[in-house]
């Protein structure tokens, strides 16, 4: 008769392994590495807990350490790659098989070693993507996690950062796997119950906090002129006649001008209240003084933001904070709401193509896509109508039946013509085909495609692509915005005129707006400074941001 | 459009023309040697680097609360206000133009110091720029630093501005000899974490230099604040003789005892008596003077 059973029976058998190293839940940090030879098994699917913000860090350490002659051929399926040991255990053998999300830091050593064959890679995923495999077919067998606190029991209090961890720990616990957290400190009782005990197996006491990267800080000191013109058009030119109220802000210093200029060049156009209300959105600082003047109602975090815990806690009717006070943020439901309940997504990006791809893979880096691919697309399953979603499908199908027309989400890439290091945004080809060349991928690694793109931004107008009706039109509207760069000059004179004369294109000045208006005065914060201040000393900046 | 802001206009986030343009009486400046003279360096474009027409540094003659003065603007957004050739030609040349005038400078620094691609002609220009403003403070000229630029007051920068009868420093602004970046690369990122900007600052910082004597006025990230700084500086005594720079050596010593084994400035903080050393960068700016006026080491006319 067939064992109905096996994986609880396999879990048991780990379960009974690990507890000859453990006192209880509890394990000694210094017999962690042994531990973990206990409870891993040769070709076992590990999530080992990091993203782009928090990193489950000493678990990450100790699995680097294990002998790969008895754990080996470890198949990863993780958000981030971000912590040397992530891809250590590739060079050991101690992994093998690679499934993730996003890379950042670790990008070109990543391309690297995926070209020298050291790691077998499954696929860069999307969060939600990956996420969503974590339930179907990449369950894992252990997780590896990271909390602030636990008590005895092994209750956990995830805090500010809770992150990626309820997902983890959902698919692994009730998937028949092992739940392991690392955790800060074990205490009597917890602040509150993020994880319940009986979902996690072994705790480690890592007397330290995991760590957690400032990744969505931007300085307001370094925000350029060209920058706060591109904020202004994309406020003049489309969230006012759109009236977005729920978005999502991509990480760029175009997205953080945007923020700091609500207060002041918003508020000037009248769009208090009519516009940016409900985000879904890390607790950017540069929101600080757009939240303190009253222009916004509710934000949901993927995550947390170094510095801005007491802020958030002295904000409960604007942030989702727990009964203790705190902030809970949780990506997958998040990624989610950016996906179904947003009007608006809006990024910068390296390169975009011709036909209005983008990507942000330049010579031989494999960054990965993090969130933006589900934030940057029109969710083809969403029912619910709201006026800017309703307005772009009908800019983009002006003849369809009302009733039966699709709205559309606004997804936008804001950029200068030419960014850093002088490189032009528009290509004629994307650098990730040639990645995708180099190391025989199916899929070129494109951050959002081309038809999911409504709007390009730059410093030369704005490029309404809902309302091209063919592939020319779309390539012309895009040379039209594209300024200086080759692809610009490339462009058809007449029709992009034709387009302008249409508002496919729109100038700066079509829309009233002087480029010389474009000042760093007009931002509400020019300093981190200016930024904690505005929070009444609620946000405390990191060391490495402050210049005083 | 007219412009929205409640801020002050900020000393460090204007160009130095913006400054000087506000820092004087209203249309009292004279430039000499303009951009339109495009006395470029001939140095950068060995290095396929672009050149400025005023080679980032602005000279002239002007008012301040009427009272005339010579004047120079370092540009900190050209090559960090780095001083090369041709830019240290025209502040040596102003300081003897003070000299046989006798009227005082005010030099508005905003440097990382020498220009390393011009390297033996900006060092020598750096000893040229010293030997003339030592020669024209020996005939009573005085002298008035004013730091609170984003690329601070380093190397050869620090140099001249030790040498002048009084400086007035924002909390922004920055002075030392080696900047970050060098001493890390030196001494190891244990020794110094340049990217760890608050040590930075309690390192180097306006409100650091300012409790231990290193500069005279602190002021408000304001270009009136800076203003009303200069005015108050051309004010303070001129003299420089040995009486002076003696009595400046011996606070030097007692400063280098009292300090020398410090390894925090928030521990140099401490022993000047303040409360909540580590409070002290949040304090605005006259919470700040308020508390360092009572404990702060100050300089004589020398430093």
């Amino acid at each position: 008769m067939r064992d109905w059973n096996m994986k609880g029976r396999d879990r048991q058998a780990r379960l009974e392994a690990g507890r000859r190293l453990a006192s209880g839940k509890v394990v000694a940090a210094q017999d962690l590495v042994a531990f973990l030879e206990a409870v891993l098994r040769p070709g076992d699917r590990v999530c080992l807990e990091g993203d782009n913000q928090k990193q489950a860090d000493v678990l990450a350490k100790a699995l680097a350490k294990v002998d790969p002659a008895k754990v080996h051929d470890l198949h990863m399926v993780q958000s981030g790659v971000v912590l040397p040991e992530h891809l250590d255990i590739f060079e050991t053998g101690i992994a093998r098989r690679l499934d993730f999300s996003y890379s950042g830091p670790q990008s070109a050593r990543i391309a690297r070693m995926m070209f020298g064959g050291r790691i077998e890679l499954g696929a860069v995923h999307t969060y939600l993507e990956l996420f969503a495999r974590y339930f179907i077919d990449l369950t894992p067998q252990v997780a590896l996690i990271a909390a602030v606190s636990a008590d005895r029991a092994g209750n956990l209090y995830t805090g500010p950062n809770t992150e990626d961890t309820p997902t983890v720990v959902e698919a692994t616990s009730f998937g028949k796997g092992l739940v392991i957290a690392q955790v800060g400190e074990i205490v009597d009782q917890v602040p509150r119950v993020d994880i319940p005990a009986d979902q996690v197996h072994f705790v480690v006491n890592a007397q330290r906090p995991f760590y957690v990267e400032p990744l969505f800080t931007r300085d307001p000191a370094a925000i350029t002129e060209t920058q706060i013109l591109t904020a202004m058009l994309a406020i003049k030119g489309l969230y006012a006649p759109y009236g977005v109220r729920r978005l999502n802000h991509g990480i760029g210093f175009n997205t953080a001008a945007i923020e700091l200029l609500l207060p002041t060049y918003g508020e000037r156009l009248g769009l208090k209240g009519k516009v940016c209300t409900h985000w879904a959105l890390n607790p950017h600082p540069t929101l600080i003084p757009a939240i303190e003047s009253g222009w916004v109602e509710q934000i949901h975090c993927f995550g947390s933001e170094v510095g801005m815990e007491d802020y958030m806690r002295a904000r409960p009717d604007i942030f989702f904070t727990g009964p203790d006070g705190s902030l809970r943020s949780n990506r997958a439901f998040c990624q989610t709401a950016g996906l179904y309940a947003c009007d608006m997504f809006i990024g910068s990006t390296l390169q975009i193509d011709l036909a209005g791809n983008s990507s942000t893979i330049t010579g031989s880096r494999v960054a990965g896509f993090g969130g933006a691919p589900n934030m940057g697309s029109d969710a083809r399953g969403r029912r619910h109508p709201s006026a800017p979603w309703l307005r772009a499908g009908q800019e983009a199908d002006p003849t369809g039946a009302p009733a039966l027309r699709r709205g559309r989400k606004l997804v936008i890439q804001i950029g200068e013509t030419f960014g850093d290091g002088n490189a032009p945004m528009f290509v004629e080809r994307l650098s990730a085909l040639d990645l995708a060349d180099k190391l025989d991928l199916d899929l070129a690694p494109v951050m959002v495609y081309g038809d999911d793109v409504t709007h390009i931004v730059t410093e030369e107008g704005v490029a309404n692509l809902l309302l091209c009706r063919d592939k020319d039109e779309r390539e012309q509207a895009i040379r039209g915005v594209a300024g200086y760069t080759e692809v610009g000059r490339a462009r058809d004179r007449k029709m992009v005129e034709r387009l302008r004369e249409r508002k496919v294109i729109q100038r700066p000045e079509d829309l009233g707006i002087d480029p010389l208006d474009a000042d760093r005065s007009l931002l509400v914060a020019r300093s981190i400074k200016d930024l904690m201040i505005a929070s009444g000393g609620l946000y405390r900046p990191p060391s490495r941001f402050r210049n005083w | 459009m007219t412009s929205p802001t409640p801020l002050p206009r900020s000393w460090y986030e204007e160009s130095a023309r913006g400054r000087l343009a506000h820092l004087l009486d209203a249309g009292s400046f004279t430039e000499f040697l303009g951009p339109e003279r495009r006395e470029l360096s001939p140095h950068l474009a060995l290095f396929n680097l672009p050149r400025q027409f005023d080679d980032g540094i602005i000279v002239g003659a002007g008012a301040l609360a009427g009272k005339p003065v010579l004047v120079a603007a370092q540009e900190g957004r050209f090559m960090g206000g780095a001083i090369g050739e041709v830019h240290g030609a025209k502040l040596t040349g102003l300081l003897h133009a003070a000299r046989q005038l006798k009227r005082d400078v005010v030099i508005l620094f905003d440097t990382g110091g020498v220009r390393l691609q011009e390297a033996n002609a900006g060092e020598l220009a750096i000893s040229e720029i010293i030997r003339a403003t030592l020669d024209a403070r020996a005939e009573g000229v005085r002298m008035v630093g004013l730091l609170g630029g984003r690329a601070g007051c380093y190397g050869g920068g620090s140099l001249i501005a030790g040498c002048c009868s009084a400086l007035v420093i924002s909390e922004q602004g920055r002075l030392s000899v080696s900047g970050p970046e060098v001493i890390e690369t030196n001494k190891g990122v244990e020794e110094f974490d340049s990217r760890d900007r608050a040590l930075v600052w309690r390192t180097m910082g306006g409100k650091h230099r300012y409790l231990i004597g290193g500069v005279d006025l602190f002021v408000g990230d304001d270009v009136a604040a800076f203003r009303a700084g200069a005015v108050a500086a051309l004010e303070r005594p001129a003299l420089l003789d040995p009486a002076a720079l003696a009595s400046e050596q011996g606070r030097l010593e007692r400063r280098l005892a009292r300090f020398g084994d410090a390894t925090d400035g928030t521990e140099v903080w401490a022993r000047l008596g303040l409360p909540h050393p580590a409070a002290l960068p949040d304090l605005d700016t006259s919470a700040f003077l308020t508390l360092a006026n009572t404990q702060r080491e100050s300089a004589d006319a020398a430093r």
